[in-house]
């Protein structure tokens, strides 16, 4: 087209550069002054060019926090609530849209339901239960007189016990109870057209078939993308794996990161060494998404499908 | 588009197919959304000790408590300011950035960095960068002393959670919008140009109405998440002070019930939360869902 | 109404294209230097295949496009360098573009809007077009409630309410039915002859042309083909090109060598007598080629091949000397099942081209 846009444009470059130093500004910072040493912070304050300590604070992240084995609940966390969350999702998804079921709408909307309330805003409850995952069942019993009638046959209620508080599916659990992904797949089906699936009925497949052999190939992109949004998801997540981890070696990198700073004001916080720290929790989302940017860019404009 | 034969008529899979899904579904959301509402009618014992009905006592106490109320309106305040920047920025960066400018394709691979630093990391990360003694406006506190205190100015630590969420929301909002504008065709813009439109008129004209959905999209998103997500900056940046500041409700909830071992109170103020959040959701869609779906 | 009528008239602008070239990059010529003159007030329609650069030359006029090299005037004005709007043009596009979120009475009023006319005078002028292409009705609903025929009226209301000096339209019935195609294509022979507005129309249906241009400009990879009336370039193709594209089914063109006294086929039958040497391309329409007759022509033997029955006509395909022959028969011959037919070349029906060129050489035989 032939117009003067040259005003316009150079107003949008400012404006994403602006936008770019805000981006990149804390980032580097963080870098630079993981590279410095404590006395040096104490001495000059902010790092604006790198020094020579990164591989000395990084070493102290090694010998003097838990970090690396917070390092590994991450990865595992992250890496097991992606699968799962691909797998149920998947799951779910082609239960509700290829079944001719009348309970479709309704699975579909509590499904649906979850999204509307994260799991920051049920902690505390969800504590309660992940403290006892039997205590509904209990519950159950206790409420529908069950367990008087066990009682008085046996002598003693059934009250099991089971708690998951600690551990590595305790952490993953409240997580994966997440809508999305069933949405990011029902929306991806609907997509794909109705004559694939009657070809294939007059090949003979059933639905296990189907599924395995003409569905699951075709949404290999939706699984990638599904799978870095919910990798980093759980890579980030804070107040849950807080509270659900009661001993520093359960907890998640971000935890153990955040509990590096005090807690009340007084001498200037070692921020070279916790910088240091942000660098390497941060590494691996950061790779991620350096790698595979383009799935995340398509399981975000997909999820707001 | 699924009609009839489009659709497997096994009754048993399906259920087989969702019932894992749907189990931990019921165990670790809506057992905890019950038990909220459950409990917030009776007194809880920390420690095992039984529990009492009270009725609407509980309710009655947290409402009448100025703290919970100071709470929820630091939490409105947070949810407006901090929402309409988080969508406001990213989108002034999408338009620039949908433009046929070289930082388009940089811009557009680094504004999307922050998604793997969210939460607690950025927590950390600000801390430090807007720290009053080593960070980055210290030379400013050398100038005039106390100018910037985030440690005792209220104000200034509310600042900088702000500024640290916006820098964690825009890569999610940034995609979206930026996603929205190029789906309008190009001959839209042609079309507006042939009728004299220039570009700068284009934008108001032509582009931000018809990324309408999009954006209503992203304000309902923010709205839900701000009034949670700011957990992880709080605990990180501020702790909730100073003196009580930026304490907002989810990490008062938190306070309560992790601390205080208030669990009643704690349930109570999660229920009027969660009803809060629910009829915040349900009001925008009813009101400006409506107005902006057309068709293209 | 009849104010819209004469302004537009009045507004017509002649284009006139002079050395014009278009290139992304030096292996990349879209269109040669080009030079052409489109008179004020003609409907021009630029036909061609997909590529030939059609669309291209529309939005170099437009504004939409830079030039690489050329001139382009409207009227006596030298636009190239000029934004759309200071043109004087108007375009219909052909998914018609139409702001969604505004009413059909906001899209239309959209451009007098941006260039500051004043309300009523603005919503004046909408109602005028509005009532001329029967939108009367509509002009509160959005274009999203409307039909396909209905938005392009829509479009192409948007377009004349500027009473443009040039009017301009990219491909603007491809998206229609048949049948709605052929309506609107009445509707703009209509429109046309009412406000005699300086047209530009882009399409590849040689049907779209031939019923509603009153010149057509034939573009081949960029180049002019032949710039002339429906009924010169059927009856006078300036080229092989062009014989096969207009027309269906479409000229036949077959290699014939002449001896000196007369042109044979590949396999030897004399198909015209003609003081001719050498090779050359012989091309006929299907519909000239008469069948068992008496002409004024040679008569050669064909193998059948294939028939078609069309109910009006059967179009039939045989074999003529190693070369695929069609043949349109005329209403009512019946035809049996046979397996030699013989096919009469009446003289003056025949077209003689270049073997290398492909150009027309007029004269040599009887049609030119």
């Amino acid at each position: 087209m032939i117009e003067n846009a040259r005003s316009l444009n150079i107003v949008a470059s400012l404006i994403l550069l602006v936008g770019m130093v805000y981006i990149l500004g804390p980032l580097y910072l963080t870098l630079a002054t993981a590279t410095q040493s404590y006395e040096f912070l104490l001495r000059n304050g902010l790092a604006w060019y790198p020094g020579d300590q990164f591989f000395n604070n990084v070493a102290r992240i090694f010998t003097e926090t838990r970090i690396p084995i917070q390092m590994f609940n991450s990865l595992a966390v992250a890496f097991s609530l992606a699968i799962a969350t691909c797998i149920l999702s998947f799951l779910s998804a082609y239960a509700i849209v290829y079944f001719r079921i009348r309970w479709a709408g309704v699975a579909f909307a509590l499904i649906l339901a979850t999204i509307m309330l994260p799991v920051d805003i049920r902690v505390i409850t969800t504590y309660q239960v992940a403290s006892n995952v039997f205590s509904p069942v209990n519950a159950l019993l206790d409420v529908s007189g069950l367990n008087g009638l066990i009682a008085g046959i046996f002598g003693a209620p059934v009250q099991l016990e089971l708690s998951v508080l600690n551990t590595h599916f305790g952490l993953i659990a409240p997580l994966a109870a997440h809508g999305t992904g069933t949405f990011l797949f029902r929306q991806f089906f609907r997509t794909l057209p109705g004559d694939l699936f009657k070809a294939a009925r007059m090949d003979g497949a059933g639905p296990i078939r189907f599924m395995v052999d003409i569905l699951l190939p075709l949404s290999r992109t939706s699984f990638a993308a599904l799978f870095v949004l919910t990798f980093l998801s759980g890579w980030t997540q804070y107040l849950w794996p807080l509270v659900a981890s009661s001993t520093p070696d359960m907890q998640t990198a971000v935890v153990g990161l955040a509990r590096l700073l005090p807690d009340s004001e007084g001498e200037v916080p070692d921020f070279p060494m916790i910088m240091a720290g942000a660098v390497i929790v941060s590494l691996v989302p950061l790779l991620m998404i350096a790698l595979l940017q383009r799935y995340l860019v398509q399981g975000l404009v997909l999820s707001e499908k | 588009m699924t009609s009839e034969s489009t659709l497997f008529s096994n009754r048993w899979l399906p259920v087989l197919l969702v019932a894992p899904f749907m189990l931990l579904i019921v165990l670790f959301f809506y057992v905890p959304i019950f038990q909220a509402f459950y409990w917030s009618f009776f007194l809880e014992q920390p420690f095992g000790g039984g529990s009492m009905f009270v009725g609407l006592d509980n309710f009655a106490r947290v409402l009448s408590d100025r703290e919970f109320w100071q709470a929820g309106w630091r939490t409105i305040v947070f949810m407006v300011t901090a929402s309409s920047l988080a969508v406001l920025i990213p989108l002034i960066l999408a338009v620039a950035a949908d433009r046929r400018i070289r930082l388009s394709l940089p811009a557009r691979n680094v504004l999307v960095w922050p998604k793997g630093v969210a939460g607690a990391s950025i927590g950390v990360v600000f801390a430090f960068v807007f720290n009053p003694f080593v960070g980055i406006l210290a030379p400013l506190n050398k100038a005039f002393p106390g100018i910037w205190a985030p440690g005792i100015d209220g104000t200034d630590a509310f600042i900088t959670l702000i500024a640290a969420h916006v820098w964690g929301g825009i890569p999610f909002n940034f995609v979206i919008l930026l996603a929205g504008l190029q789906s309008i065709p190009r001959t839209m813009h042609q079309a507006a140009a042939m009728d004299g439109a220039g570009p700068w008129r284009r934008i108001f004209d032509v582009q931000l109405p018809l990324i309408m959905p999009q954006l209503f999209l992203t304000l309902v998103l923010e709205f839900t998440e701000s009034v949670t997500s700011a957990f992880a900056l709080i605990d990180t940046i501020t702790h909730g002070g100073p003196g009580g500041a930026t304490t907002l409700l989810v990490y008062k909830i938190y306070k309560d019930g992790f601390s205080g071992y208030d669990l009643s109170g704690a349930s109570t103020q999660t229920a009027i939360l969660m009803v809060f959040v629910i009829l915040l959701t349900a009001a925008q869609f009813v009101f400006l869902g409506r107005r902006i779906n057309y068709e293209r | 109404m009849n104010a819209i009528d004469t302004a537009i008239r009045a507004a017509a602008a002649s284009i006139t294209v002079k050395d014009l070239t278009k290139a992304y990059d030096p292996q990349t010529v879209v269109i040669p230097p080009m030079d052409v003159e489109l008179k004020a007030g003609e409907f021009t329609v630029v036909l061609g295949p997909s590529g030939c650069g059609k669309s291209t030359l529309l939005q170099m006029i437009a504004g939409l496009e830079r030039v690489t090299g050329g001139k382009i005037l409207i009227g006596t004005r030298e636009v190239q360098d000029l934004e759309p709007k200071h043109r004087g043009c108007a375009m219909v596009f052909q998914n018609y573009a139409l702001y969604p979120h505004m009413t059909v009475f906001e899209n239309m009023a959209y451009s007098l809007k941006v260039s500051g006319t004043p309300k009523a005078e603005r919503a004046e002028r909408v109602a005028a077009v509005a009532r001329m292409l029967g939108l009367a009705d509509y002009l509160h609903r959005k274009p999203g409630q409307l039909s396909g025929g209905q938005r392009q009226r829509v479009a192409i209301g948007r377009a004349i309410v500027r009473e443009p000096g040039v009017l301009l339209f990219d491909e603007p019935l491809s998206n229609l039915d048949a049948q709605l195609r052929h309506d609107m294509r009445v509707e703009l022979a209509d429109l046309h002859r009412r406000i005699g507005a300086t047209t530009v129309f882009v399409t590849h249906d040689q049907v779209e042309a031939m019923t509603l241009a009153d010149r057509i400009l034939i573009l081949n990879k960029g180049r002019i083909e032949q710039f002339d009336t429906p009924k010169a370039i059927y009856h006078h193709p300036a080229s092989v090109f062009v014989a096969k594209f207009i027309g269906a089914p479409p000229m036949n063109i077959l290699a014939v060598t002449g001896d000196g006294s007369a042109l044979r086929l590949a396999d030897g039958q004399v198909v015209a007598n003609a003081p001719l040497t050498g090779a050359y391309q012989l091309g006929i329409r299907p519909e000239d080629i008469v069948v068992d007759g008496k002409a004024d022509g040679h008569a050669v033997k064909a193998a059948l091949r294939f028939r078609e029955d069309l109910g009006s006509h059967s179009v039939l395909a045989a074999d003529l000397g190693g070369s695929i022959v069609r043949i349109a028969t005329p209403f009512g011959m019946d035809i049996v099942d046979r397996l030699e037919l013989l096919l009469n070349f009446p003289t003056s029906r025949l077209h003689l081209f270049d073997a290398a060129t492909g150009r027309a050489i007029p004269g040599a035989l009887g049609a030119q």
